[in-house]
């Protein structure tokens, strides 16, 4: 029968989050027994997907049929016991529980009847088979611990084992590789191909392409909310506008963009050192975000960091603002050590930081957002700095009693990058400014960050697309499993033949042939 | 249980509006806590009925009309608030969501307790020296302490809605209730305004428990039923607004006061809860906004 | 198996001794011993409740209240005896719980506690209110006051009842739940556990129990009224007695008890600051010991 063939249907799925379509439209189907990977950049949708398929959120149209019932008005926990299996991208276990009460609790939750076509013997205890998975899955000498004290490799495998323990039919597994070093993820690659012929069908969201590419033999690729292929993985890898939507090459460059105009002529001496960070390292929950990384930057220089998703490039630029506290290492600005400060005392000292995300606050209008930032000290200057706001970005103006987000993404971000600037700060970080834009609004304000950078404002332009980092950088870094991987010049940096493989990983840069799944 | 005449009613609707405006104002302070610090208040009433207290000390030190002696009450009330924040409810905000709720659970405690303890159980009353001086016609009245009162919290309501809406300051603290970590980063001293915020807060609670005072009785016990009502209001009209405060307000108000006049005057506070509870159960984002 | 069997042998010695008191001292002592094992039981429930499956509830006052006044009026009406009256007590209670519960659980965390101390403070209100039961008054039991050391056995048979229906639950694999609710309520339910019914279970239990220690309130006192009841004393004495035990802990409840009797006996010639001192307990509990006494005291052992 055709029906028992398709394990999950989903049809004109959509969501929407406070007026932004987090998923749109949506059609897929994933076939009995296969392992379907799904890539997309951030914000393609990808968790949202995940989430509306297991019942953690609520669809606002569209259907989801599990092995022919509908299951688009059930519960999570009805579904659950219907053999819907997840993993949570940033691990949830129950942090009280130990580790095999975790297991324990899932094994009697788990789906009754039907029993899968797998390996495991039918007939076994709950104990049995919370051993079994223990085993399987490397957690047999941590069973005793409390879940919430485990390291954060300990905790992906205990996500991953306490999915198994429902038996689910459907197992959805979200980023189960992200922030691992390169053998643990060989270890969960021979995991998870274990796994595919006792589970049936597995749905993996993965950035790192490594597991893609080892485990699954179709791929979907999500942008924006929508669909935008779905095929043989090594096709849709190899595809070209598939790398154009992760790395922007796809983009038309700007006539003269080649080498970036220096502001004015360069002085004998090298300026002094205004930013050095020196043995940087920064732990989020067990797992180290930021490896031992040191960078500096000069006086009006303007430096690039690179890198592709969970590189922690973002981690370091809230480091850096003093967001997010380090376990080692020190940052200096201006000689003066700020790593251990508040935020608003490194943006006193100088530091203005475009966060990723914008961060426009909707309960302020867009006057208020950029009054905001003045610092209480300054207030006599306010309405001074507001008229060159205005003056760089002409459509703020425009717009200067309306609620900070009630604009489009663009106008946003010309929001965010005024605001850095109120403070008059002499480091400005540039978080992500193109993500999500349009390459025409991406192009305009690049062309105000040039405008900005002739002013003699030291940068640190944060970007994943490439050829937008190295346009206006003097020198660049890029950064990948938190350790900065390659540094230098925007030339060095677009002739390295590792950039591919560090944004888009190893097999599908070299093109081997990966292990058949 | 007799149908009161529509003279009664009407009666009971002005009174309700006017009442209606101090509720309000009372539970001015709850809505700024909730809504800008994000934490359940719950020694609010505490402060409400703190503010009759002082104003009372005051009476019995200076022998000055209550209604000269609300602010200063109100500012005193408002200095307790600031190492109350800073030093007891900071400490313990990282400890997890229950922790805030339970302390300030724990400080309305000692506060009611040390009332009970300093100045005895008995119930009091602040006398504005206006007696029963009514103002309107014979139909539609209200007492002349009612009025003035009235007066007094809408004022009160405009000036803080001027200063969260217009000033620095009320910037600053609805970046920080927006988002404190981004906030932060944009470089405002998110804990100084928490602290700040919640003086605001206890300052207006203060003032306005001084003026309840003048138009009902009170004793330390009263906190609960302040703490209950504040909520009601908060919860019909919004967290975080002063014009969704004032209009949740004046409408528990005259429905407290329509409940008591049908009902009789025991179940005044019964129809606040009511309505609280009701709320909540269709709109509990109501309480919270944006953040869960 | 000896860490397991522990507790249970503490409890059990304990409970032999306190069978043993009317005989060994006086009614000083019964009294005491009286209110503690009546603090106990609450204790018990409150722990369950909001230390094991999470959810904070401010409204002990009204278990206690239906309590009291069920086992109050069966006496007066039916002419009930007292093993019937003290059931009648617990389930009025657990039934009040279980019609609320369809309300209350649709409410999370925080707008949970408020919603609970709102019901609660609107059933005082009620009671006084309403002539039918006696409004400010109360109500007056028409059968003689057990004499005390009855008293203090059918307290002692509650809280050992309490003691009972907890290990049996923490237990079960129903614990599992329990406190899979109370760590992440969303992932407990994709991991399919039923949290409504978890959460309505333990409230029904927590209700009874509660209601049975209003009962017992009620045929000590020979009268109850409204203020005294359903009032905010039974939710502060409840919340402080576990916090400092210990919220969560299988002998939280038993530790608190003993020092916040310890502190009310400090206090005996300053009622006035009891409340106060407990305030200032429960503050600092949370400041610094936000795992109670029990956490400071107990070595934490290496794994879990």
């Amino acid at each position: 029968m055709v029906e028992a063939a398709i394990a999950l249907r989903v049809r004109a799925l959509s969501r929407r989050f406070g007026g932004v379509a987090a998923i749109e439209a949506l059609d897929l189907d994933v076939q009995a027994g296969e392992t379907l990977g799904v890539i997309g950049p951030n914000g393609a949708g990808k968790s949202t997907l995940i989430n509306l398929i297991s019942g953690g959120c609520a669809a606002d149209s569209g259907s989801i049929v599990l092995f022919g019932t509908d299951i688009t008005g059930l519960r999570a926990d009805a579904r659950t016991r219907l053999g819907v299996g997840r993993t949570y991208q940033i691990p949830r276990p129950f942090a009280r529980l130990t580790v095999y009460e975790n297991l324990e609790l899932a094994a009697r939750h788990a789906r009754r009847g039907v029993a899968p076509a797998s390996a495991a013997p039918v007939q076994e205890t709950i104990a049995e088979r919370c051993r079994r998975i223990l085993t399987r899955t490397g957690l047999d000498d941590v069973a005793g611990t409390t879940a919430g004290s485990l390291p954060l490799l300990r905790r992906k495998r205990l996500e991953l084992a306490r999915a198994l323990a429902l038996q689910p039919r459907l197992l959805l597994l979200d980023e189960i590789g992200a922030g691992l070093i390169e053998r643990e993820t060989r270890a969960l690659i021979e995991l998870i191909i274990d796994l595919q012929r006792e589970i049936g069908t597995i749905v993996l969201i993965e950035h790192v392409m490594d597991v893609i590419n080892a485990c699954c033999q179709r791929t979907a690729v999500l942008a924006s909310g929508r669909l935008l292929t779905v095929g043989a993985t090594r096709e849709v890898l190899a595809d070209a506008q598939v790398a154009a939507v992760y790395l922007g090459t796809g983009e038309r460059v700007p006539a003269g963009a080649g080498a970036p105009a220096p502001p004015s002529a360069p002085p004998s001496a090298p300026p002094a050192v205004l930013l050095s960070v020196r043995g940087a390292e920064v732990h989020y929950g067990g797992v180290r975000a930021l490896r031992q990384v040191s960078l500096e930057l000069r006086a009006g220089e303007c430096v690039a960091l690179l890198g592709a998703n969970g590189a922690g490039k973002t981690t370091l630029a809230r480091a850096i603002s003093g967001a997010v506290p380090l376990a080692a290492g020190t940052i200096e600005f201006d000689g003066a050590r700020i790593s251990g400060l508040a935020a608003a005392r490194v943006t006193a000292l100088g530091i203005g930081h475009c966060m990723e995300g914008r961060k426009i606050f909707s309960s302020l209008s867009v006057e208020e957002n950029l009054l905001l930032a003045v610092p209480p000290a300054a207030q006599r200057k306010a309405a001074e700095r507001l008229q060159r706001a205005y003056a760089m970005f002409p459509a703020l103006r425009q717009r200067r009693a309306h609620a900070g987000t009630a604009m489009s993404g663009g106008q946003q971000q010309m929001l965010a990058i005024a605001r850095a600037l109120m403070s008059e700060p002499r480091l400005v970080i540039f978080d992500e400014v193109s993500l999500g834009l349009a390459p025409i609004a991406v192009e305009s304000l690049y062309e105000s960050l040039a405008r900005i950078r002739a002013s003699g404002v030291a940068m640190l332009i944060v970007e994943q697309n490439i050829h937008r980092g190295l346009q206006l950088a003097d020198r660049a870094y890029v950064l990948a499993h938190g350790e900065i991987r390659l540094s230098g010049t925007p030339q060095e940096i677009r002739d390295s033949r590792e950039l591919r493989a560090l944004y888009v990983g190893e097999d599908a840069a070299t093109g081997a042939t990966a292990p058949a799944g | 249980m007799a149908l009161p005449d529509s003279a009664a009613l009407l009666q009971a609707l002005v009174s309700g509006l006017l009442i209606g405006a101090l509720l309000a104002l009372a539970a001015l302070g709850l809505s700024l806590v909730v809504g800008i610090i994000r934490v359940v208040n719950l020694m609010h009433g505490e402060l409400v009925v703190l503010g009759a207290y002082a104003a009372y000390a005051l009476v019995q030190l200076t022998g000055l009309n209550p209604l000269l002696l609300a602010p200063l009450a109100a500012l005193l009330v408002a200095l307790l608030g600031w190492p109350i924040e800073r030093y007891i409810l900071q400490p313990v905000a990282r400890h997890g969501a229950e922790a805030p709720l339970l302390t300030t659970f724990a400080l309305s405690i000692i506060l009611q307790n040390l009332l009970v303890f300093l100045v005895g159980g008995d119930t009091r009353a602040l006398d504005s020296g206006l007696g029963a001086r009514r103002l309107g016609t014979g139909a539609v009245s209200a007492p002349l302490i009612y009025v003035i009162a009235a007066l007094v919290a809408l004022v009160v309501c405009a000036a803080v809605h001027v200063l969260i809406t217009r000033s620095d300051f009320g910037r600053r603290i609805r970046a920080s209730a927006e988002q404190p970590d981004d906030a932060a980063v944009v470089g405002v001293a998110v804990r100084r305004y928490y602290a700040l915020t919640f003086m605001l807060a206890a300052g207006v609670s203060g003032l306005g428990g001084a003026l309840l005072g003048m138009v009902f009785s009170f004793t330390p016990a009263a906190g609960v039923d302040y703490l209950l009502t504040g909520f009601a209001v908060v919860v019909l009209g919004g967290v975080g607004s002063v014009k969704g405060t004032l209009l949740g307000g004046l409408g528990l108000g005259v429905a407290e006061s329509l409940g008591a006049t049908v009902l009789g005057d025991g179940y005044r506070l019964f129809i606040g809860l009511v309505a609280f509870l009701v709320f909540l159960m269709l709109r509990p984002q109501g309480l919270f906004g944006r953040r869960t | 198996m000896n860490a397991a069997r522990k507790p249970l042998l503490i409890a059990a010695l304990l409970g032999a001794l306190l069978y043993c008191l009317p005989f060994a001292l006086g009614p000083y002592w019964q009294q005491l011993g009286l209110r503690a094992l009546q603090w106990l039981t609450l204790a018990i429930a409150w722990n369950l409740l909001a230390g094991y499956c999470g959810q904070v509830s401010l409204g002990t006052g009204a278990f206690v209240g239906l309590g009291a006044y069920a086992c109050a009026l069966s006496g007066n009406q039916l002419d009930a005896p007292i093993p019937v009256q003290l059931a009648l007590a617990g389930l009025v209670a657990a039934g009040f719980a279980a019609l609320a519960s369809v309300a209350l659980f649709r409410l999370r965390g925080l707008y949970f506690t408020v919603g609970t101390l709102a019901l609660a403070e609107a059933l005082r209100i009620l009671m006084v209110n309403l002539r039918t039961f006696g409004g400010a008054s109360g109500v007056v039991l028409r059968a003689a006051t057990p004499a005390f050391h009855q008293l203090y056995w059918l307290a002692l048979a509650i809280a050992a009842l309490a003691v009972l229906l907890a290990e049996l639950l923490l237990r079960s694999p129903l614990s599992l739940s329990l406190r899979a609710v109370r760590d992440d309520e969303d992932v407990a339910l994709q991991m399919g556990v039923r949290s409504f019914r978890v959460k309505f279970g333990v409230f029904v239990l927590a209700a009874f129990l509660m209601g049975l220690a209003g009962g017992l309130q009620a045929l000590k006192l020979g009268v109850i009224e409204p203020y005294g009841a359903y009032g905010m004393s039974w939710t502060i004495d409840t919340v402080a007695v576990v916090i400092i035990g210990g919220l969560g802990t299988r002998m939280g409840p038993l530790l608190g008890t003993l020092i916040y009797v310890a502190l009310s006996e400090a206090l005996r010639n300053l009622p006035e600051l009891h409340g106060a001192v407990a305030g200032v307990f429960l503050l600092l509990a949370i400041r610094f010991a936000p795992r109670g006494l029990w956490s400071l005291v107990a070595r934490r052992p290496a794994h879990g």
